[in-house]
C-alpha cells in the first residue's frame, strides 16, 4: 500500500475523487459533470489526478442513432404497413389502389416501400393500379413493426449503432429516419491508488478568489485554496497616459536634428509681411502675396518693423533688383506666418555663427480647405547652415545627409527647382523600399540680395523638409487629418514603439 | 508653378529625334521642370520657375533642350524685320490701362499641336506671369482680318459694340462686362473707369477689348491662320516686354517671320519687339567658389553654350549674352544655377559639410517636453488640436461673452477656422464631444500655443504655450482634477493657491483661479451643464488650464 498521506490535491481534484468513489470508481465525464462542476473543470481535475497516478482516462467515441423528425413520425405509423393491413383486413391479398381509403401522400410512400421491401407486386390493368401482397409481407406484417419499436427505443435510451444490423441501418437511413451522432466518451477510472486516497486528503479546502492582506497577516493562506484562473482568457482593455503619436514623432525628429549639431529657433506665430516676405526678397507684387494665397488679420492689423537701417537696406534691395517702389506700410501688415523661413530670416538678423546650423519646427498657416491631403495649419521643418566653406556641393551633401540620417534612405535624386529666396535651388527625392521615389525636401543658397541687407556675408544654405509626409509614412496613415486626429480610439490604438 | 501639357510627337518633330516619356522625364530637368503625368502622347509637366515664362511652352523647352542635346548652342538669334506698321496709343487710357505693345508674325503653318501651345502659352503668361491678366494681358489676332494702322483707343463703355468671342451678337463693352463670362471674371480690372481700352484698326473694326475678350470676327486663331498680330497690355512696359519676347520668340521657333512694329505714345515711340541681347559680366572666381567644382574655361563656356548663353572668359571675368525673354538674371548665382543644371545635379558629387557645431533645443522646448511627459505619467492621453477656431466654439458654446480683443482672420477659407484661439479648454471639449462613442474614462491633455493681442509686442500679438487637462467620466469632479493639478505642480516645484472664480463656463462654486507666486496662472473647475449640453456631452468634465510657458520661464 502506497503511503498517500502527503498527497496534495486541488479542491476540484478532491471533488472528482469523491464523486467517483460514489459510483464504484468509474464514470464518464458527462455523467460526472453538472451545473456546479462543469466539464472543463472535471477534465482539468482528471488531468491533474491522472498525472499523479490516481486516475486512468480512456477516450473512446461511440456512434449513436437518434430518430429524425420523419423518423419520429414512423413510430406512429409506417405507411406500407398501414396499406398492407388495410388490404389484409378486407380479407384479401390484393387490391386496387383507387378503391383504397388512404390519402395520396401515404399511398405514394407506401407503394414505394411495398415494392422495395418485396411486400407487394404491382401491375396496371385497364389503367388501374393493382397491388398483390407477397407471402413475405403477410409473414412480416403479422409480427410487430420492428421499425417503429426500434425508433421508439432510440428515444428511450442511448442506442449505439452497433445495436442495429447493417441491413436495418441502411433501411432506416434510406428512409431518412435516423441520424448518426458521434459522441466522444471519456471514461474516468480510479486507479487502485486513487481509490485508496485517505479521507483527510479529500477534505475540501475553502477556496478564495483574492489573496488579501488579512490572509497574509494571520497566515490563513496556508489553509486556503486560491481558485485557479484560466490564465489564457483575455481581459478588458485599459488605457493609460500616452503621447500623441505625431508629437512623439516630432520629439524624435528634434532630437535627431540636435544630434546633427542644429540649434533650435523660435519666433512669433503671427508675423509681419516684412519677415514673411520682404526680408526673404519676395517682391510686394508677387502672386504669393495675393488675397487668396495668404491670410490677413482683421485685428490687429499692423506690427512694427526692425531697425530703420535694416529696413532701408531691404527696401533698396527690392527697388534695385525688382524695380518697383517698396511700401513700408504693406510690410507692416500682420499675417499668420505662411512658412518657417521667417525664423531663418530673423536668425540672420539676430546674428548667426559661422559655422552655424539652425533649425525650427514651426506651425504655419495657409488658406486651404481641410481634406485628405491638406491641413488648415501644418508644421514645417526648416533651417539654415552658415559657413564660408559652403558650396553647391554642400547643398547636395546636406540634403543627402538628411535623407540618410532621418529617413534612412539609401538612394537620392536631385532636381533643379525654384524658390524665390534661393539660387541655386535643389529638390531631392529619396528612394523608399516600398513607396519608391518620394519627394523629401528642398534646399538652396540664400540669395545675396537677401542675406546682405540682413547683415550676413557668408554663404547661407536654407533647407526645408516635408515633415508631414514623413510623419504620415512613419505612422502608417494616408489621410493627413490623422496628424491632428480627433479620434481617441485611433490615438489609443496607435503603436508607439 | 504652371503645369503645362505638351505632345511627345510634337517635341520629337521639333528636335528631330524620337523622344518618349522616359526621355522627357530626364530631359525636362534642364528646363527646371518635372514630369507630372503621362496620357498617351500628352505629357503633363510641372514648370517650377515662376520667373522663366520662356520655358512654359513646347517651343521654349525645345529651344533649351537643343542646347543640352548638343543640337544647337549659344544664344539663339531671331531676325526682326522692320515694318511700317504703326500702333497709336490713346493718352486717355493713361489712368486705365496705359500701355500696349504689339508685333506681327507672318508665314505661319499652324497644326493642332502648335495651336494648343499658342492657346496654352497665352493663358499661362496672362494668368501666372501676368498676375491674372492684371500686369499682362495677351491677345492674338488674325492679321489678315485687320488693316493697320491700329489704334489702342479709349472707348466709352456704351459705345463701339462688337461681337465678342463665342457669342453671336454685338455687345457694348459695358454689356460684355456684365454678361460675358470673361467680362464677369476680369471686368474688375477696368470697371469703374470712365473709358475702357479697345484695339481697333484703321476701318474701326474691333480687334479686342483688353484685358477682357477678343472679337469673334478678328480675334480667333485656327490652323488656317497664316499671319497674326500680337497685343500685350498692362502697366509696366519692361515687364510687358518680357511677355512679348517670350511669345514672339516662340512663334519664331515655329518658323514665323517676326515683323517689328512702332507703338506711338504721347511722349515717345517704341519699336518692339526689342530682342537686343543683354550683356552681363561677373567674376569667374565668385561663381566657381560657390559651385565647388573644378571647371576649366572651356568646360564653363561649353556649359553656358548649352544653356543658350553666348559666353567668353577673360581672366577672372566672365561675359555672357542672353536674350531678353529672360528677366530672372539678377546675380551671378542665377547664371551659376544654369551651369550646375547643365552639369547635371546628379552628376555632381554631394559633399557633406564637416562643420563643428553644438546642437541644442531651446530651454523652453525641453521643459515643455518634460511637462508633457509628466502629464502622460499622470495617465492622460495627449491630443493635438488646431490653433484656428471660431467664435462659436471659443465663446458662445462656452457660455461666455466674446472678449474685446480677439485675433481674427479677415479672409478665412471657412468661418469654422476664422479666429485664433486664446484658450485651450474649448479645444479639449471639442475633442471630447467627438468621442462620446468611445470608452470612458477619457482623460486628455494638450500642451499647445494660444494667441492673444499684446500691444507691447513687435507683432502686436503674443503666442504662448498653455497646458490644459480634462477629465471626462460619469463621476468627473473638481477633486479629481485638483488632485492632478496639485501633483503636477509639485513636480515642477510650484505652489498654488486657489481662489473662487466666477466664470460662465464652470459650475458656480466649483471653479477656481490658480494663483502661483501671487500671479494669476490658470483656471480649474467643473464644466457647467449648459456648456456640456452645448457640446452634446452626457458625461461631466473637469478641467484645468495653466499658463505653462510663463510658469516655466
Amino acid at each position: 500500500m502506497v503511503d498517500n498521506s502527503d498527497i496534495d490535491l486541488t479542491n476540484d481534484e478532491k471533488k472528482l475523487v469523491l464523486k467517483l468513489l460514489n459510483v464504484d470508481g468509474k464514470a464518464t465525464v458527462n455523467e460526472i459533470s453538472d451545473a456546479d462542476f462543469n466539464q472543463v473543470a472535471v477534465n482539468r481535475a482528471a488531468m491533474g489526478l491522472s498525472s499523479k497516478g490516481l486516475l486512468d482516462i480512456e477516450d473512446s467515441s461511440e456512434k449513436y442513432l437518434v430518430p429524425t423528425g420523419p423518423g419520429k413520425d414512423l413510430i406512429e405509423s409506417v405507411p406500407e404497413r398501414v396499406v398492407a393491413r388495410k388490404v389484409l383486413d378486407a380479407g384479401s391479398t390484393e387490391a386496387y389502389v383507387d378503391e383504397m381509403d388512404i390519402d395520396k401522400a401515404t399511398a405514394g410512400i407506401a407503394l414505394g416501400w411495398l415494392r422495395k421491401r418485396g411486400w407487394a407486386s404491382m401491375d396496371k390493368t385497364e389503367g388501374r393500379l393493382k397491388i398483390t401482397l407477397t407471402d413475405l409481407c403477410i409473414r412480416e406484417v403479422e409480427g410487430e413493426s420492428w421499425i417503429s419499436s426500434c425508433l421508439k427505443e432510440m428515444l428511450e435510451r442511448d442506442y449505439p449503432m452497433s445495436d442495429l444490423t447493417e441491413e436495418r441501418f441502411q433501411m432506416l437511413k434510406g428512409r431518412k429516419a435516423i441520424d448518426v451522432r458521434e459522441e466522444k466518451k471519456r471514461v474516468l477510472t480510479l486507479t487502485p491508488t486513487g481509490a485508496s486516497v485517505p479521507e483527510d486528503s479529500l477534505i475540501l479546502k475553502e477556496e478564495v478568489t483574492q489573496l488579501t492582506p488579512e490572509m497574509l497577516r494571520n497566515g490563513a493562506w496556508r489553509t486556503l485554496d486560491i481558485k485557479r484562473f484560466d490564465v489564457s482568457v483575455p481581459v478588458r482593455r485599459v488605457y493609460f497616459g500616452k503621447k500623441q503619436p505625431y508629437l512623439a514623432f516630432l520629439d524624435e525628429l528634434k532630437s535627431e536634428f540636435v544630434a546633427l549639431g542644429f540649434q533650435e529657433m523660435r519666433g512669433p506665430m503671427i508675423e509681419t509681411e516684412f519677415w514673411n516676405f520682404d526680408a526673404l526678397f519676395q517682391p510686394q507684387n508677387h502672386p504669393a502675396r495675393d488675397w487668396t494665397d495668404t491670410y490677413r488679420l482683421i485685428s490687429p492689423k499692423k506690427g512694427t518693423l526692425p531697425t530703420s537701417e535694416t529696413v532701408d537696406r531691404v527696401r533698396s534691395s527690392h527697388e534695385t533688383n525688382w524695380k518697383y517702389v517698396w511700401d513700408d506700410e504693406k510690410a507692416k501688415n500682420l499675417m499668420p506666418r505662411a512658412h518657417g523661413t521667417c525664423l531663418s530670416a530673423r536668425q540672420l538678423y539676430k546674428g548667426v555663427s559661422s559655422p552655424g546650423k539652425y533649425f525650427s519646427i514651426a506651425r504655419c498657416f495657409r488658406p486651404d480647405v481641410l481634406d485628405k491631403t491638406h491641413l488648415i495649419e501644418f508644421n514645417q521643418i526648416e533651417g539654415i547652415i552658415c559657413d564660408t566653406s559652403l558650396t553647391f556641393r554642400s547643398l547636395l551633401g546636406v540634403l543627402k545627409l538628411f535623407a540618410t540620417e532621418i529617413a534612412g534612405a539609401e538612394k537620392v535624386r536631385f532636381y533643379p527647382d525654384y524658390y524665390p529666396f534661393t539660387e541655386p535651388s535643389v529638390q531631392m527625392s529619396a528612394k523608399h523600399p516600398d513607396l519608391g521615389w518620394v519627394e523629401f525636401g528642398g534646399a538652396g543658397i540664400f540669395r545675396k540680395e537677401l542675406t546682405q541687407p540682413l547683415g550676413v556675408d557668408t554663404p547661407v544654405i536654407a533647407w526645408g523638409l516635408g515633415v508631414d509626409r514623413l510623419a504620415m509614412f512613419k505612422l502608417g496613415i494616408d489621410d493627413i487629418r490623422f496628424l491632428f486626429s480627433e479620434d481617441i480610439k485611433w490615438l489609443r490604438d496607435e503603436v508607439m514603439v | 508653378m504652371p503645369t503645362i501639357d505638351v505632345s511627345l510627337n510634337d517635341i520629337s518633330k521639333l528636335l528631330g529625334r524620337k523622344i518618349d516619356a522616359d526621355d522627357l522625364d530626364d530631359l525636362v530637368l534642364f528646363a527646371k521642370g518635372e514630369l507630372d503625368g503621362v496620357d498617351g502622347d500628352t505629357v503633363k509637366l510641372d514648370m517650377k520657375d515662376t520667373n522663366r515664362p520662356d520655358l512654359w511652352s513646347t517651343e521654349g523647352i525645345v529651344r533649351q533642350l537643343r542646347g543640352n542635346l548638343g543640337i544647337a548652342g549659344g544664344m539663339p538669334s531671331y531676325e526682326v524685320i522692320d515694318s511700317d506698321i504703326e500702333v497709336y496709343a490713346d493718352p486717355e487710357l493713361r489712368s486705365v490701362r496705359p500701355y500696349c505693345l504689339n508685333t506681327v508674325i507672318k508665314g505661319l503653318d499652324i497644326d493642332e499641336a502648335f495651336l494648343s501651345q499658342i492657346i496654352q502659352l497665352q493663358e499661362k503668361i496672362a494668368l501666372t506671369f501676368g498676375r491674372k491678366r492684371k500686369e499682362v494681358a495677351v491677345g492674338i489676332i488674325d492679321f489678315d482680318k485687320i488693316s493697320p494702322p491700329i489704334y489702342y483707343k479709349a472707348t466709352k463703355p456704351g459705345e463701339n459694340a462688337f461681337v465678342p468671342l463665342t457669342f453671336s451678337k454685338e455687345m457694348t463693352p459695358a454689356e460684355i462686362l456684365r454678361e460675358h463670362p470673361k467680362g464677369q471674371e476680369y471686368g474688375h480690372l477696368i470697371e469703374g473707369a470712365e473709358v475702357y481700352p479697345l484695339l481697333v484698326d484703321s476701318r474701326g473694326v474691333v480687334l479686342t477689348m483688353p484685358p477682357i475678350i477678343n472679337s469673334e470676327i478678328t480675334g480667333k486663331v485656327s490652323t488656317e491662320t497664316k499671319n497674326i498680330f500680337i497685343d500685350i497690355t498692362g502697366y509696366d512696359i519692361e515687364y510687358m516686354k518680357v511677355a512679348l519676347n517670350v511669345i514672339v520668340t516662340a512663334f519664331a521657333e515655329r518658323g514665323g517671320k517676326v515683323y517689328g512694329v512702332t507703338v506711338n505714345y504721347e511722349d515717345r515711340k517704341l519699336r518692339v519687339p526689342d530682342l537686343t541681347p543683354v550683356e552681363y559680366t561677373f567674376s569667374k572666381g565668385s561663381v566657381l567658389d560657390i559651385l565647388g567644382i573644378d571647371a576649366d574655361d572651356d568646360a564653363l563656356i561649353d556649359h553656358l553654350g548649352r544653356m543658350r548663353y553666348d559666353a567668353s572668359i577673360n581672366g577672372d571675368e566672365v561675359s555672357v549674352r542672353y536674350l531678353p525673354y529672360r528677366k530672372d538674371i539678377m546675380h551671378p548665382y542665377d547664371v551659376l544655377e544654369d551651369i550646375a543644371i547643365s552639369f547635371g545635379y546628379n552628376d555632381i558629387e554631394p559633399e557633406i559639410p564637416r562643420l563643428y557645431t553644438i546642437g541644442r533645443m531651446e530651454p523652453i522646448s525641453i521643459r515643455l517636453r518634460q511637462v508633457r511627459e509628466l502629464a502622460v505619467g499622470m495617465g492622460f492621453q495627449e491630443v493635438l488640436t488646431f490653433t484656428l477656431s471660431n467664435e462659436d466654439n471659443l465663446y458662445k458654446k462656452m457660455n461666455i461673452s466674446r472678449p474685446g480683443k480677439v485675433v481674427e482672420i479677415e479672409n478665412p477659407v471657412s468661418q469654422s477656422w476664422s479666429v485664433l484661439r486664446d484658450w485651450l479648454t474649448p479645444s479639449l471639449l471639442s475633442f471630447l464631444s467627438r468621442n462620446t462613442h468611445n470608452d470612458y474614462p477619457q482623460n486628455i491633455f494638450e500642451v499647445s500655443e494660444v494667441v492673444t493681442e499684446d500691444g507691447g509686442n513687435e507683432t502686436k500679438v503674443d503666442n504662448r504655450y498653455r497646458f490644459a487637462m480634462a477629465m471626462c467620466n460619469s463621476n468627473a469632479n473638481y477633486t479629481g482634477i485638483r488632485e492632478c493639478l496639485d501633483s503636477f505642480l509639485c513636480n515642477i516645484g510650484k505652489d498654488a493657491s486657489i481662489v473662487p472664480l466666477e466664470h460662465g463656463s464652470f459650475i458656480e462654486g466649483r471653479a477656481g483661479k490658480i494663483l502661483i507666486d501671487g500671479e494669476e496662472s490658470g483656471i480649474i473647475g467643473e464644466i457647467h451643464p449648459q456648456v456640456l449640453e452645448n457640446w452634446g456631452m452626457e458625461n461631466p468634465i473637469a478641467v484645468a488650464e495653466l499658463e505653462i510657458e510663463r510658469l516655466l520661464k
